[in-house]
């Protein structure tokens, strides 16, 4: 739900608000181009496009040092690459199952990983991946890094016993970790007042005395914040924060997804009140805080890096098949990953 | 069977024949009832579930939290108290989240209470790869469920198949894991091999559970095999049978029980195996298979091959998970390395 007081740039420094806007249209312009791909045909399997989460990522994104780590859950993933630093080209590789993507392949858009940019990837299994991130925070604080990990699920994820494993874990020991739960109202079909008779998914926390949010997540000024303070708050040794960011799914869970569990009033009216982007863009302009000039050359310059990234990918080579017997395990078995199937 | 006149009246996919017999049983007994996620108006992301929600409402179609260890251990308490739940795991893949309820309660309250309770229930779950979704989407572990004892597994691989097998399953009075594979459902989105698509008989009628089906006799060699790669094998015995080789294709439909007669009766027979599974190749069906003929049948064994998934993760890209997957081609192969 966007509150009447999105976006609040007021609060914040002109120069993040154009990283927030810049974001969120990085975000926006992407999963346009990774759609007309997968209508190609060109990448295979299933994509989950980030439409309504772009003001979540950008925030979070923007609120993050770069050697802090990003552990990505929820299904909404592209975004969450971007705003952690990894170039479009290499996630268009990836999407499209090629050699030069950062899993070489193997991942695909669900997976990707690059520990170089301490991107945590993640698994298929929804609700898993926050306990994984507890353990990266857990060395941040044995190593004395200074470095906290955010780490990402949707509604639906917390619903699995080991969303709150990782919570108890955490708030144990104290953890440099934050927690962010976009809830976008659904987890495929089943919607989140179905889910749980909670207000508020934050109040998850409330019994381990973890501290507790629960923001707008399509303004993006508000996600900065939050999840600023949070990480501050994780770096000085204050332990862990769960917020709730509330964000809209503009589209299907999957491309391809009829919705027919949705009624299409409420799908329209999703995307002609909530979409995050068109939302902010016309407040930044309207505020004068960027032409509209200037903004159609941010959206121009962007696709064409989107459109470059598309032609790297088509560029690329595929992965050679005999690369399917590599990385099994660090040190291959039984002459696994030398050529020898 | 007395419904074979009626069965040349329609065909349907594979995901129908399913879900009718669901709906035959739940119009039946009123203690079948259906759990799982997108179940009820979606439907299941796999067609598992089309239309049930509409027919049976959502208290006895229901779509449940993502938390697989409450509802398929829900389901195990639910059966022990009488009821008769369908349960669906949305993708195999995900078994380990919820592997306790499966494995320590489900399969194991029979035996541990003595015999005195038992657990009437059936999990259903999507298997398979070949649609590029990568290692935790596209397994089919079928061993790693026919390994453990306590529970019956089915892999149906036509609608035929699946409708009969579904009747059994649920009324049955143990648990059965029915792995229905992706690939076989007719999906619009997931184009199906022609075969799996069949004629099906409207009434409700039972496949017995350990009986395989031979689906295409011959002399040379056998292929034992199941799910989508019945369907590989068959149109791998069409190309071999252009070249004068004869193959039989059996199609084992439940791991547990086994049907161990049909496989040595046939080895017995050609002598030549080849064994053909769409999961990992180190202990599971094919060293199952091979094992059982050597134990049973070695003076008749000539020849043993196993085409399986290499022992890695299922990868992504399409060259790479074509790769691994057995193919028609490598059936073949297999098929003409036997008889050398
Ligand atoms: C353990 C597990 N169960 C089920 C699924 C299938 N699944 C994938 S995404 C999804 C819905 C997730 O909803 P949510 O967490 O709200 O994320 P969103 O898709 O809304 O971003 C489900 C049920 C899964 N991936 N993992
Ligand atoms: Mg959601």
């Amino acid at each position: 739900m966007v509150s009447d007081t999105n976006p609040h740039f007021e609060d914040v420094d002109a120069e993040t608000v154009d990283e927030l806007l810049e974001q969120m249209v990085r975000i926006r312009r992407f999963e346009e181009g990774v759609l007309d791909e997968f209508s190609e045909g060109s990448v295979p399997g299933f994509v989950h496009l980030c439409h309504g989460h772009e003001a979540s990522h950008a925030g979070m994104g923007v609120a993050m040092q770069p050697d802090d780590w990003l552990a990505v859950g929820g299904s909404r993933l592209h975004g969450q690459y971007i705003v952690k630093g990894v170039p479009f080209d290499e996630i268009m590789a990836e999407l499209f199952g090629k050699a030069t993507g950062p899993n070489g392949g193997k991942g695909g858009s669900m997976h990707l990983a690059d520990v170089d940019r301490h991107l945590y990837g993640h698994a298929a299994t929804i609700g898993s991946g926050q306990n994984p991130a507890a353990g990266l925070a857990l060395a941040q604080q044995m190593r004395e890094t200074g470095n906290v990990v955010l780490s990402t699920i949707g509604d639906g994820g917390t619903s699995r016993g080991s969303f709150h494993t990782a919570l108890v874990f955490a708030a144990a020991w104290n953890l440099p970790v934050v927690y962010i739960i976009e809830n976008n109202g659904f987890a495929i079909s089943y919607s989140t007042q179905q889910q749980v008779g909670i207000d508020s998914l934050a109040d998850y926390g409330k019994p381990l005395n973890i501290p507790s949010y629960s923001i707008d997540g399509s303004d993006p000024v508000a996600v900065y914040e939050t999840i600023s303070e949070a990480i501050t708050r994780a770096r000085e040794g204050g332990g862990p924060t769960l917020v709730e960011s509330r964000v809209t799914r503009l589209r299907g869970h999957f491309e391809g997804d009829k919705q027919a569990y949705r009624t299409e009033e409420e799908a329209r009216e999703s995307n002609a009140e909530r979409d995050p982007v068109t939302n902010f863009q016309e407040r930044v302009i309207e505020a004068g805080h960027i032409t509209a000039e200037a903004y159609d050359a941010l959206v121009d310059e962007i696709d064409d890096e989107v459109g470059a990234a598309i032609q790297f990918a088509k560029d690329s080579p595929d992965p050679a098949p005999s690369t399917a017997y590599e990385d099994v395990l660090r040190l291959p078995l039984y002459g696994q990953g030398e050529g020898d199937a | 069977m007395a419904q074979t006149q009626e069965a040349a009246e329609r065909e349907l996919t594979m995901s129908r024949a399913m879900v009718e017999a669901v709906a035959q049983e739940m119009r039946e007994d009123d203690d079948v009832f259906l759990m799982g996620e997108d179940v009820a108006d979606y439907g299941g992301i796999f067609s598992s579930a089309t239309d049930l929600g509409e027919e049976f409402g959502h208290d006895r179609v229901m779509d449940v939290p993502i938390s697989e260890t409450s509802y398929i251990g829900a389901g195990v308490g639910a059966a022990q108290a009488g009821m008769r739940p369908i349960v669906e795991l949305m993708f195999v893949d995900f078994f380990g989240v919820a592997m306790d309820q499966i494995y320590n309660n489900m399969a194991k309250n029979t035996y541990m209470s003595g015999g005195s309770v038992n657990v009437p229930m059936v999990l259903t779950t999507a298997v398979g790869g070949t649609y590029n979704d990568a290692a935790q989407h596209s397994q089919t572990l079928y061993g790693t469920f026919a390994h453990l004892p306590g529970m019956k597994v089915v892999v149906p691989s036509t609608a035929y198949d699946a409708k009969g097998l579904m009747h059994t399953a649920i009324r049955d009075d143990d648990p059965v894991v029915y792995m229905f594979h992706k690939r076989l459902m007719g999906l619009g989105w997931m184009p199906s091999p022609s075969g799996p698509k069949t004629d099906v008989p409207e009434d409700a009628y039972e496949i017995p559970f350990g009986e395989a089906d031979v689906k295409r006799e011959g002399s040379d060699v056998t292929v034992v095999t199941l799910g989508l790669h019945v369907h590989r094998a068959m149109a791998a015995a069409d190309a071999l049978a252009d070249d004068g080789i004869d193959t039989e294709v059996l199609d084992l439909r439940t791991l547990v029980p086994l049907d161990t007669d049909a496989v040595l009766d046939s080895v017995r027979k050609t002598g030549r195996l080849v064994v053909v599974d769409e999961d990992y190749r180190s202990f599971g069906v094919t060293s199952e298979i091979a094992a059982l003929a050597a134990e049973h049948a070695l003076d008749d064994l000539e020849a043993v091959q196993r085409v399986a998934i290499p022992d890695v993760p299922i990868p992504y890209a399409r060259p790479l998970e074509d790769e691994v997957i057995p193919g028609v081609d490598d059936i073949e192969a297999a098929v003409r390395a036997v008889r050398e």
